[in-house]
């Protein structure tokens, strides 16, 4: 009789499942005391040559956030960070500016190629330019040649504070705000890096643009700010992955995004996120408190989509406000938990415009003795007439030690609305393993098979090269986690 | 080819089969009939490694290796294939991708390279042909919303691509039309060769008529009561099983 | 000036509690003093509270009502015919204004107990019962339960022993008089249900006072096994009565209980229903149709509680908004990591029929068991035009086309009510609001 796999087997097979990513790339950096008070504030500000104005607009952000509490309404449990420990500074010192790759430290780029991103160029003629930060700071953009024909802005949020100041004064904070929340402020306060692109009126940016982003140093928290702005009938689909090595204690990343759709633009997001999780027993892994959010206006798009398979604890809610009207707002979702991971994510639809559209696919995967919560809201105000918003949740859990959960919101004013909300839970079933096992697939391989049939919706929304990344990564976080 | 002797199987403690002796040869065709109860679909279960099941005394061999200690896919490698009786959903996963999946893991599995998209393509138009399936179907989520008929084709399919040395044809027959049945049963007849075995368990003879058997073995309270040829099968379809005990 | 509500009901205590003695029922006492600890503590829930989040009470607690009745309003057979049953005989507990009406009711102790609760509490052939079951399954957190449980005193007693299957449905029937203010009442019921006992209960608040009335009433059930209770709740006051209807069921192995909640009127209605299933094979049943118009408000939270395997709950709520009302739809089901096999399913469409009305909808799903089988849907929307269209261009007017529509809305839900006469009522109600004659299929 063949031996039964058990439980105990796959649950030890994938604590032994190391996080792949977590290696630590050894290079000099330069990294301020822990600490943060005003006086961090400014010598962030100078370390990176800021105008005045953007010292003032940090130290305001700070001020406010003095103020503010760490939210506690999220279906999540952790220790609160100390915020007097974390150094909020840290870059790799023999940065500076960058003009091409000969230039990037040898172990900068094995570092990259660790993480699988090829910034050679294969790459470049697959499309896909990059912007890539690392603790915090912009080492290496490419193609950028390509895009300077266009007059399409892809750089660090930095140089673009230096080089084109009215873009980021007008557009900075216009969608979050430096007091929207806790996190928000924060960063706002103290963003270290981050990118920043800007397509003009009418251009079809010809490749994919891509961040990957990178905790490095130990007791550093990543603070990135991102600025897309998509002119007039602009379009460009943008890529964001994200790796931290492996640590006993927290990380914290706190970013922010804002997205600016103008009239009959659109703008894809995608990200990749697999922030160090923490280990089996719930150790270490990077605390993922980030606010994104876009404004489309008239006749506009903004996709976003997400792969969240890392970070111990992420907070998280890409949101579209759809101003204008007939503008359209989508947010498709996989979000994978395993272990001790807590997720709390979703996205918020506010209907503002008339003829508005918003599309929600979220699907939840649980395993280990992991919480993940959808939490979304749909808000179709008064004045927003014919607003059709449609939301699908689905959860999938192995195992009996993990939790699901859904918190849709969804708040009418308008009569024509119609609002649709359908969610499910399902689990793998032993049938569905035993079947794929008698056709010669093993049960690795048949889980992988089923989570991706079941996140088929939301893969298929991602750019190709992304998609398969994600498909592995799905793999990866979930091997041996049948229940 | 399959040997099994002595198989004393059950589940949770209670014993179902108690005392198989079977010998399948290379090119025949057995079926296994027998009542409700009498264990048949647990048979069918054990060989190919349900996991559910215990197996408590006696030896099952395909090939002179050991089946017991081969997981549900390693033997499904060793060309065991089971068409289910209630063949499973996986939403999202279409056919074409999952019997890719299958027909590559088994071929890592022996040690060959993936097969070639093309050539991959060729076969699973011949053998959808040969079935009676059309394209759209296979670009469906795997039995996900299917007919029964379409359920019991797909398995046939799926069996034809892959290529078995024994099939186990687990109550095929059930919720079926004589359409229907007759194409599953004219597949199964076209993938038989002298190389590779079928065994047909069922509880009525109807689909006798069409995979017609060297052999037919009765069983009954976990028990082989009776061998004989096909005509055993006509034989208790008219006496009913009552006869038999 | 006037006291704020909550000091008004503490200091009001006091003086309860001496009147309705502390030496009858000391469980009870120990019980009330508790309750009003825990009231004190938490108070009348804020709109941070996220559980009312969408639903304020703020205008309430500026009120002067009075707590306790001094005379109780003449009210005959005529006054109340139209809110009773008709065509079936029932059994009936009615109240006027708190106090039990002799005169008005049918009630018994032939082979079940209809009766009233304050019998309950003090005579000691009831006592046993009443201390068994009395607050167990309702919450011990909440402040509008905690201030019901703090002032009982009066409210339906119903006891069916085992295997009695009761033939006449039983009717409770909740008025307010006419007095010179403001009036806050609290009944309280108590409803136990015996092992393969059948019971059909109707429960509905009327005012025929030109005040604000607010009835913070809660109701407990035990279903006991295989039990089979029907609770039907009618609310189509007028628009100065409010109500917190709080109730909470607790099921044991293979009974079937299901609360149906019809809202027509009202200013503020808010229903608080709670099951908690603690056997396996229940089957739990929440069914709803809110039809409001003018500026009520309608806020509908549910908790199915899934804590053994192998049980169901089925969940529809239709709800229809004309004019400037609002309304909330709040619901949860938890599955506990033991509840495996649990088929829930819960349900929630909405129509807004006006640019005034609003509605906000949160149906909840919490899973810890992964062998479960759990959808909800929810949708909001306007009259199908389409439809609309298509029955005016068969010559169907306007006002009578959005009838037939609104009507088949709200019939999935009343089609599901298992007492004929009942059924009609409510089908009459719906023709009315809508203006039109209808002619239904029962």
């Amino acid at each position: 009789m063949a031996k039964k796999y058990t439980e105990n087997e796959l649950e030890q097979d994938l604590k032994n499942k190391e996080y792949e990513y977590g290696f630590y790339t050894e290079i000099e950096t330069e990294k301020f005391p822990p600490g943060l008070n005003e006086n961090v504030v400014r010598a962030i500000s100078k370390k990176k040559n800021e105008p005045e104005w953007m010292t003032d607009w940090r130290l305001e952000a700070f001020r406010a956030w003095e103020k503010m509490e760490e939210p506690d309404w999220a279906n999540i449990t952790y220790e609160k960070p100390d915020f007097q420990a974390i150094s909020y500074y840290a870059a790799p010192k023999k940065k500076p500016e960058l003009e091409s790759l000969d230039q990037v430290d040898p172990e900068l780029l094995e570092t990259f190629k660790k993480l699988g991103i090829s910034i050679d160029e294969q790459k470049r003629l697959s499309g896909v330019a990059m912007d890539i930060v690392m603790d915090s700071v912009s080492v290496a953009t490419t193609f950028k040649e390509t895009l300077d024909e266009h007059g399409i802005i892809f750089c660090s949020i930095s140089e673009a504070i230096q080089k084109h100041p009215e873009l980021v004064k007008k557009y900075i904070g216009s969608v979050v705000p430096r007091t929207d929340n806790f996190y928000a402020a924060l960063n706002s306060a103290v963003f270290s890096d981050g990118s920043f692109c800007y397509i003009p009126k009418g251009v079809k940016c010809p490749v994919e643009l891509s961040t990957y982003f990178r905790i490095n140093e130990a007791g550093t928290g990543q603070f990135e700010r991102t600025l897309l702005i998509a002119d007039e009938g602009a379009y460009v689909s943008y890529l964001e992955g994200c790796t931290a090595p492996q640590r006993d204690e927290n990380q914290l990343h706190a970013a922010v995004v804002e997205i600016i759709v103008h009239d009959d633009a659109e703008i894809k997001y995608s990200t990749v996120q697999n922030w160090y999780p923490g280990d089996h027993k719930g150790e270490g892994g990077v605390y993922n408190f980030v606010t994104k959010r876009g404004i489309a206006h008239k006749n506009a798009k903004l996709s976003w989509t997400q792969v969240e398979t890392g970070s111990a604890v992420t907070w998280k809610y890409p949101s579209c406000i759809l101003k204008g009207d007939n503008s359209v707002g989508e947010f498709y979702s996989i979000a994978v938990t395993n272990n001790y991971q807590q997720a709390d994510t979703g996205t918020k639809m506010l209907h503002l415009g008339k003829n508005t559209k918003s599309t929600i696919i979220s699907k939840g995967i649980s395993a280990g003795k992991s919480q993940n919560s959808y939490r979304g809201l749909v808000r179709v105000s008064k004045n927003a007439d014919n607003v059709r918003n449609f939301s699908q949740c689905d959860s999938l859990l192995m195992g009996n030690e993990c939790g699901a959960h859904t918190f849709p919101y969804l708040e009418t004013k308008n009569p024509s609305a119609q609002i649709e909300h359908e969610a499910t839970t399902s689990k793998i079933g032993e049938d569905q393993l035993f079947y794929c096992n008698q056709r010669g697939i093993d049960t690795e391989k048949a889980i992988a098979l089923i989570v991706n049939g079941f996140s088929k919706e939301v893969l298929n929304k991602l750019p190709m090269e992304f998609a398969v990344e994600a498909q592995k990564l799905l793999e990866i976080s979930l091997e041996g986690s049948v229940g | 080819m399959l040997k099994i002797k002595d198989l004393h199987a059950g589940v949770e403690g209670k014993e179902i089969l108690k005392g198989i002796n079977l010998e399948i040869k290379s090119g025949e065709i057995h079926a296994i009939m027998g009542p409700n109860g009498s264990g048949k679909t647990t048979l069918s279960s054990v060989i190919a490694g349900r996991e559910d099941f215990e197996v408590t005394e006696g030896s099952m061999t395909l090939d002179g290796e050991n089946l017991m200690e081969l997981e549900p896919d390693e033997r499904a490698h060793k060309g065991v294939f089971m068409s289910f009786q209630h063949p499973i959903a996986i939403p999202g996963v279409t056919t074409t991708n999952f019997i890719k999946t299958a027909i590559n893991a088994k071929r890592k599995a022996l040690g060959f390279d993936e097969m070639p998209a093309a050539e991959m393509l060729k076969k699973i138009r011949e053998k959808a042909e040969l079935l009676g399936l059309d394209r759209s179907f296979l670009s469906r989520s795997l039995n996900d919303g299917f007919s029964g008929g379409e359920k019991k084709r797909n398995e046939i399919f799926q069996m034809a691509m892959l290529e078995p040395k024994l099939a186990i044809l687990d109550e095929t027959d059930s919720g079926l039309d004589i359409d229907a049945l007759k194409t599953v049963a004219n597949g199964v007849n076209t993938l038989k060769t002298k190389d590779n075995a079928i065994l047909v368990i069922t509880h009525y003879q109807r689909l006798l008529d069409y995979i017609i058997p060297d052999y037919v073995h009765v069983l009954s309270d976990g028990k082989i009561v009776k061998t004989g040829g096909k005509e055993l099968a006509l034989e208790l379809e008219e006496k009913g099983y009552e006869w038999i005990k | 000036m006037n006291m704020n509500l909550k000091d008004k009901l503490s200091a009001s205590f006091l003086a309860f509690e001496s009147n309705y003695g502390v030496d009858t029922n000391e469980n009870l006492h120990q019980i009330r003093t508790h309750a009003m600890d825990q009231f004190e503590k938490v108070g009348f829930p804020a709109k941070k509270n996220e559980d009312w989040k969408y639903t304020s009470v703020k205008k309430f607690l500026d009120r002067d009502y009075s707590l306790f009745p001094i005379k109780t309003g003449n009210v005959t057979h005529k006054d109340i015919e139209k809110l009773l049953l008709k065509g079936t005989e029932t059994y009936k507990i009615v109240f006027v204004d708190g106090v039990f009406q002799t005169h008005l009711s049918d009630v018994s102790h032939d082979q079940l107990d209809v009766c009233i609760l304050s019998s309950a509490i003090k005579k000691p052939k009831y006592q046993i019962v009443f201390n068994h079951y009395f607050n167990t399954v309702a919450s011990k957190e909440e402040g509008f339960s905690n201030l019901n449980t703090a002032f009982t005193s009066e409210g339906a007693y119903i006891h069916i022993p085992k295997g009695k299957v009761v033939e006449k449905p039983i009717q409770i029937l909740y008025i307010t008089t006419d007095k010179e203010k403001e009036v806050l009442l609290q009944p309280r019921n108590l409803i136990i249900v015996d092992e393969n006992a059948h019971v059909q209960i109707i429960e509905q608040h009327h005012s025929f006072s030109d005040n604000f009335v607010l009835n913070n009433t809660l109701t407990e059930i035990f279903a006991n096994k295989r039990a089979v209770v029907d609770f039907y709740k009618i609310q189509n006051d007028n628009i100065k009565a409010s109500l917190v209807d709080n109730t909470f069921v607790q099921q044991k192995e293979g009974s079937n209980v299901t609360v149906n909640t019809y809202t027509f009127g009202g200013d503020m209605t808010r229903n608080n229903l709670s099951f908690y299933q603690v056997g396996e094979n229940i089957n739990s049943n929440l069914n709803g149709v809110t039809m409001v118009k003018g500026k009520s408000h309608v806020d509908n939270q549910t908790n199915v509680y899934h804590q053994q395997p192998n049980c169901e709950s089925h969940e529809l709520y239709k709800g229809i908004y004309d004019e400037a009302s609002t309304g909330v739809f709040n619901g949860k089901v938890y599955v506990e990591p033991i509840a495996q096999k649990t088929d829930a399913f819960q349900q929630n469409d909405n129509i807004l029929l006006t640019d005034d009305a609003s509605i906000n909808s949160k149906p909840q799903l919490e899973i810890f068991a992964d062998d479960v089988a759990c959808s909800h849907g929810c949708t909001i929307g306007e009259l199908d035009k389409d439809a609309m269209f298509y029955l005016k261009q068969r010559g169907i007017p306007s006002k009578e086309a959005k009838a037939l529509l609104l009507f088949a809305f709200t019939n999935e839900v009343v089609k599901r009510i298992r007492i004929p006469q009942l059924k009609q009522a409510i089908t009459d109600i719906i023709s009315e609001k809508l203006g039109v004659e209808l002619e239904i299929e029962m």
